[in-house]
C-alpha cells in the first residue's frame, strides 16, 4: 500500500449475459484526489462503479481498502465503509420530497421512533446549500426538472459524509453554471480529504478537475496517468485504440434509386419539418443528442407516432402510415433503440424471427410449422447466431446474438427500408463487428438504412450521409468524409448548422 | 447453386439436431413441468388407498363431469392469461350467456338450433364488450371484467327475475320445459362418458389448436409475453387482447350451455366463484399469470386436480367449509413451488 491510499480493487473481472463487462481491472485511488475514469460507452466504467457500490456483485477480484480486504455486497456495506455513490439514471422516488429522498432510510427521528420532519428539512436545507443550490426541501421530487433531480441525487450522498465518492457521468444532465457549483464543491471535498472517482464522456473535464485519469476499453485497462501527462488525444487514443477499418467493416456498395423521401415531417410535438431521400444501399446516419427528436422520427416513420404534417414516399408512391403493421405492410422494418423492445424473451428462436412477417408462413390463420422452422434455421445459419439451439427461449442468448435475432427478424420480412436505433448499444466489440458487416450486407441487397446512433466514431465510420438533429430539425448534413467528431457534436448543441443556413 | 444446396443441407442439419434439442426438453419439461401431474397423480393415488368408493367408474365419471365446466372456463382463461390478461368475469358471462339460452328455449319457444347458437353469442359478444372496453377504453384488464363480472350479474338477474329457468312454477303451470338436447349436453352420455366431459375435451382440443397452430395463438402468446415487441412487429395488441377476450366469452357460453344442463335449469347466481377456480385451473396448469407462456392441456390438468381435490374432499366428510380452505391453500403451495421451480430451473 502506498502512502496516501485509501482504495486498491485488483482484478476486477464481472460478465454480464454476452458481455465480458469487466477484464480483470485494477485501479488504485489516492486520498483526496480526483480521479477520472474513462471510456467509450461500454468500456465498462458504470459496471466498475457498481462493483464497488457493492450495487454489482464481481465475479472475481478483491477490494482493499485502506490496505485491508473488504466485501461489499450491498449499498448498506458500501455506506458503512464509507462509500458513496450517484448513479447515471437516477434513483430518486419521485412521489416523495426532496428532503425524504436525501434522507432515504435514515429519516432522523424523535423520541417513540416518529419523524422528525422539522429536523430532516433543516438538515437537507444544510445539505442542498452547501452545493449552493436552491431547491425547496419540501418539494416533490416529481416536479424538479431533471437537474434539479440530479442536484438532489448528489446532495443525497454527500449528505452521508462519505470518504470515497463515486460519481457516473453527473454532469450529463447539469447546465455550465451548476457544474462549474458541483465542481467547486468537488474540490472543496478533495481538500477535506474525501476521495473522488468520477466517470465522464466529456473529454475537457480532465484538464478542469482531474488529478490521475484511468482508461478502460472493452472492459480492460488501458492505463492510469496523472493528468499533465495526459493530453486530450492520447486520452482518445487510449479509448478508442485499434484500427477504425477493422472495427468499423465499411461495405462499398453502389448506391440506387430513392427508397424513401420524406418531406417537411412535423410528429410527436418534436419533429419541425424534417425532409431527406434516402436511396438503396445507402446508410444513412442520424446523429442527435437526447431529445433531438431522432427516435420520434423513427417512431414517426414507423407508424408509432402520429405525424401532422408532412409527405413520407416509399418507393414512388405517398404513403400515410399510423400503425407499424401499415409501415411493414410498406416494408419498413425498425429496431428500437432498447434490444428488449424487439424480442418475446420466453419464444424460441425461429417464433421471434417469423414474428413480423406471420403472413408468409400463415396459410389463412393457420401456422405452417415447418415452414417456419426452414426459414428460422435458415436465418440461425446464415447470421452464425449462437448456439444455433431452436427451440430454446431467446432470453438465454447473449445481447450480441439477441440483437442478431432482432435483425433476422426484419431479414425475414424483407423490409426495403430499414431503421437501426442504436444498433450496437449494449453488446460485444465483436458482435458490434458482426452487425456491421450484416449492415453492408443489407445495402448489398439494396436495402436502405437509416442509422441513429449517438456513437459518434460509428456515424462516422459506415454512414454514407450523416445528418445531425437538433430540436426537431436538421440541422447540418455532411457527404461520407466530410466531417469531423467536433463538426457533428457542434451542430447536434446548435452552434452550427450547414444545411440550414443554406436553405435559409 | 451447389453453395446453395449445401447451406440448405446444414440448415436442415440445425433442424435436425434440433428435433432432439426439443426431444430432451420434452423430457425435461415432464420433469419440470409435470409438477400439476405428479401433483394429480399422488392426490388420486393417496384417494384411491383411503376411499374404495373414490376408485370405482362411476366416481370417475362423475368427478369428470364436475370438473368439466371449470374445465371450459378455463380453457378461455388460459388464453387471455397468456395474451397478458385475466378475466373475472367468466363465471357471470356463463351465468348470462346460460340464462339468455334457457329463456330463449324455455319461454320464447325458441328451437334448440336456435337457442344454443344465442347462448353462445352471448357469451362471445360478452367477451368482445370486455376486449373492447379494455382496449378502446384503455382501462385494466382486471378493472374493465370485474366490472362486467357485476353487470353480467345483474342483467341476469333482470332477465330471470332473479329465478331459475324455468322454475317449478313456470315449468308446472306453463309446461315450459328445457329441450332434452340441452339436458342431454349437461347429464347425458356419450359411449359411456358423460357429456360434459366430451364436450371439456372438445374444447380444450379447440383452445390447444387455436393456441398452437394459428396466427391469433401466436400473437396472444406474442403480446403477453413482451407487448413492446408485439407492436413493433406489426401485431395488432389491441385486435389480438379483443380476439382473445371475445373467445373466452365464447368458452363462457359453452359453459353456461353444459351448466345449464346439469342442473335442469338456468339461474343468474349458478357458478357463483368459478371464475376463480377457473383462474386457479390456469395457474395449476403451470401457465405464468404474467403472460407469455402456457399450455391448455396444462389448464386441463389443473382443472382435474381441483375436481379430484373437491371429489375427494366429500367422499372423506370433509365439510364444505373446511374444503374451501383446504382449496384455496392448495392454490398458494402449487404457486409457491411452481414459482420456486422457476426461479431453481430457470424454466
Amino acid at each position: 500500500m502506498s502512502a496516501g491510499e485509501i482504495l486498491r480493487a485488483e482484478g476486477i473481472d464481472k460478465r454480464f449475459p454476452g458481455v465480458h463487462a469487466l477484464h480483470r481491472v485494477d485501479l488504485d485511488l489516492a486520498e483526496g484526489e480526483i480521479h477520472m475514469l474513462l471510456g467509450e460507452n461500454g468500456a465498462g466504467k458504470s459496471t466498475l462503479l457498481k462493483v464497488l457500490s457493492g450495487s454489482v456483485p464481481k465475479d472475481a477480484g478483491r477490494i482493499l481498502l485502506r490496505g485491508r480486504p473488504v466485501e461489499i455486497s450491498d449499498a448498506h456495506d458500501a455506506r458503512t465503509l464509507g462509500i458513496g455513490m450517484v448513479y447515471q439514471e437516477l434513483s430518486l422516488i419521485p412521489g416523495l420530497t426532496v428532503a425524504e429522498n436525501i434522507f432515504l432510510g435514515r429519516w432522523p427521528t424523535r423520541a417513540g421512533g416518529l419523524i422528525s420532519w422539522s429536523e430532516m428539512a433543516d438538515r437537507a436545507e444544510g445539505v442542498l446549500g452547501s452545493l449552493g443550490v436552491q431547491i425547496d426541501p419540501r418539494a416533490r421530487v416529481r416536479s424538479l426538472s431533471v437537474a434539479e433531480q440530479q442536484l438532489t441525487e448528489i446532495a443525497r450522498v454527500l449528505a452521508l459524509d462519505v470518504q470515497i465518492l463515486l460519481l457516473d457521468e453527473p454532469t450529463s444532465a447539469l447546465s455550465d453554471r451548476e457544474r462549474d457549483r458541483l465542481f467547486g464543491l468537488l474540490r472543496g471535498l478533495r481538500g477535506k480529504g474525501v476521495s473522488v472517482l468520477y466517470t465522464s464522456h466529456r473529454l475537457g473535464e480532465i484538464r478542469e478537475i482531474g488529478d490521475r485519469v484511468t482508461v478502460l476499453r472493452d472492459g480492460r485497462k488501458v492505463g492510469t496517468l496523472p493528468v499533465a501527462e495526459a493530453p486530450e488525444d492520447a486520452v482518445v487514443r487510449m479509448m478508442v485504440g485499434r484500427d477504425i477499418r477493422e472495427r468499423f467493416p465499411k461495405a462499398h456498395v453502389p448506391i440506387g434509386d430513392p427508397v424513401l423521401t420524406v418531406r417537411d415531417l412535423h410528429a410527436g410535438g418534436l419533429l419541425a419539418g424534417v425532409s431527406f431521400t434516402l436511396r438503396a444501399g445507402e446508410i444513412l446516419g442520424i446523429f442527435g443528442l437526447r431529445g433531438a427528436g431522432r427516435t420520434t422520427l423513427a417512431r414517426a416513420l414507423f407508424g408509432m407516432t402520429r405525424s401532422t404534417r408532412g409527405q413520407i414516399v416509399v418507393n414512388g408512391k405517398e404513403i400515410v402510415i399510423t400503425s407499424p403493421e401499415q409501415a411493414i405492410g410498406h416494408g419498413i422494418g425498425y429496431t428500437t433503440e432498447d434490444r428488449r423492445e424487439g424480442l418475446v424473451p420466453m419464444m424460441g428462436l425461429p417464433p421471434n424471427i417469423t414474428l413480423a412477417s406471420l403472413d408468409s408462413v400463415t396459410r389463412a390463420g393457420v401456422i405452417d410449422h415447418r415452414e417456419e422452422q426452414r426459414v428460422g434455421a435458415r436465418l440461425v445459419e446464415d447470421l452464425r447466431i449462437q448456439p444455433p439451439t431452436l427451440a430454446r427461449p431467446v432470453k438465454y442468448l447473449s445481447g450480441g446474438n439477441q440483437q442478431k435475432v432482432v435483425l433476422a427478424k426484419w431479414l425475414a420480412s424483407r423490409s426495403r427500408v430499414l431503421i437501426f436505433d442504436e444498433p450496437t448499444r449494449g453488446i460485444d466489440v465483436g458482435a458490434k463487428t458482426e452487425v456491421f458487416h450484416l449492415m453492408g450486407r443489407l445495402c448489398g441487397l439494396g436495402v436502405g438504412l437509416l442509422m441513429l446512433s449517438s456513437e459518434i466514431p460509428e456515424v462516422l465510420a459506415m454512414a454514407d450521409r450523416i445528418m445531425v438533429m437538433h430540436r426537431g430539425r436538421i440541422a447540418a448534413e455532411y457527404g461520407r468524409g466530410q466531417a469531423t467528431q467536433e463538426d457533428l457534436l457542434r451542430c447536434a448543441v446548435g452552434l452550427a448548422g450547414s444545411r440550414a443556413t443554406e436553405e435559409a | 447453386m451447389a453453395q446453395h444446396r449445401e447451406t440448405h443441407a446444414s440448415a436442415e442439419a440445425i433442424a435436425a439436431k434440433d428435433t432432439l434439442g426439443v426431444s430432451e426438453a420434452w423430457v425435461m419439461k415432464l420433469l419440470l413441468r409435470g409438477g400439476p401431474i405428479i401433483a394429480l397423480f399422488l392426490l388420486a393415488g393417496y384417494l384411491s388407498a383411503v376411499s374404495p368408493h373414490f376408485r370405482t367408474t362411476s366416481n370417475f365419471m362423475n368427478v369428470l363431469a364436475q370438473t368439466s365446466v371449470t374445465a371450459i372456463l378455463a380453457v378461455g382463461q388460459t388464453l387471455v392469461i397468456i395474451s397478458g390478461g385475466i378475466d373475472l368475469s367468466v363465471a357471470a358471462m356463463m351465468a348470462l350467456a346460460g340464462s339468455l339460452s334457457a329463456v330463449s328455449m324455455a319461454y320464447w319457444g325458441w328451437s334448440v338450433w336456435l337457442g344454443l347458437p344465442l347462448g353462445l353469442a352471448m357469451g362471445t359478444l360478452l367477451g368482445l364488450i370486455n376486449g373492447l372496453v379494455i382496449t378502446k377504453g384503455r382501462i385494466p384488464d382486471f378493472i374493465a371484467t370485474l366490472g362486467m363480472m357485476t353487470t353480467a350479474r345483474g342483467v341476469a338477474l333482470l332477465l330471470t327475475d332473479g329465478l331459475p329457468v324455468p322454475s317449478h312454477v313456470t315449468a308446472i303451470q306453463l309446461k315450459a320445459y328445457l329441450p332434452p338436447e340441452i339436458i342431454w349436453l349437461g347429464s347425458g352420455t356419450v359411449l359411456g362418458v358423460p357429456t360434459p366431459a366430451v364436450v371439456a375435451v372438445l374444447t380444450a382440443l379447440l383452445g390447444w389448436a387455436v393456441l398452437h397452430h394459428t396466427r391469433l395463438g401466436r400473437c396472444a402468446l406474442a403480446v403477453g409475453g413482451n407487448r413492446e415487441a408485439a407492436r413493433v412487429s406489426g401485431i395488432s395488441v389491441d385486435r389480438t387482447k379483443i380476439t382473445v377476450y371475445a373467445f373466452c366469452g365464447f368458452t363462457a357460453g359453452v359453459g353456461g350451455l353444459v351448466l345449464t344442463g346439469r342442473l335442469n335449469s338456468a339461474n343468474a347466481l349458478m357458478g357463483d366463484g368459478m371464475e376463480l377456480q377457473s383462474i386457479g385451473a390456469v395457474v395449476l396448469g403451470g401457465t405464468n399469470l404474467f403472460g407469455g407462456e402456457g399450455t391448455v392441456a396444462g389448464t386441463a390438468v389443473g382443472a382435474l386436480i381441483m375436481g379430484v381435490l373437491g371429489n375427494g374432499l366429500n367422499l372423506l366428510n370433509v365439510s364444505a367449509f373446511w374444503q374451501r380452505v383446504v382449496m384455496g391453500l392448495v392454490i398458494i403451495a402449487v404457486v409457491v413451488f411452481d414459482q420456486w421451480r422457476r426461479r431453481r430451473f430457470g424454466a
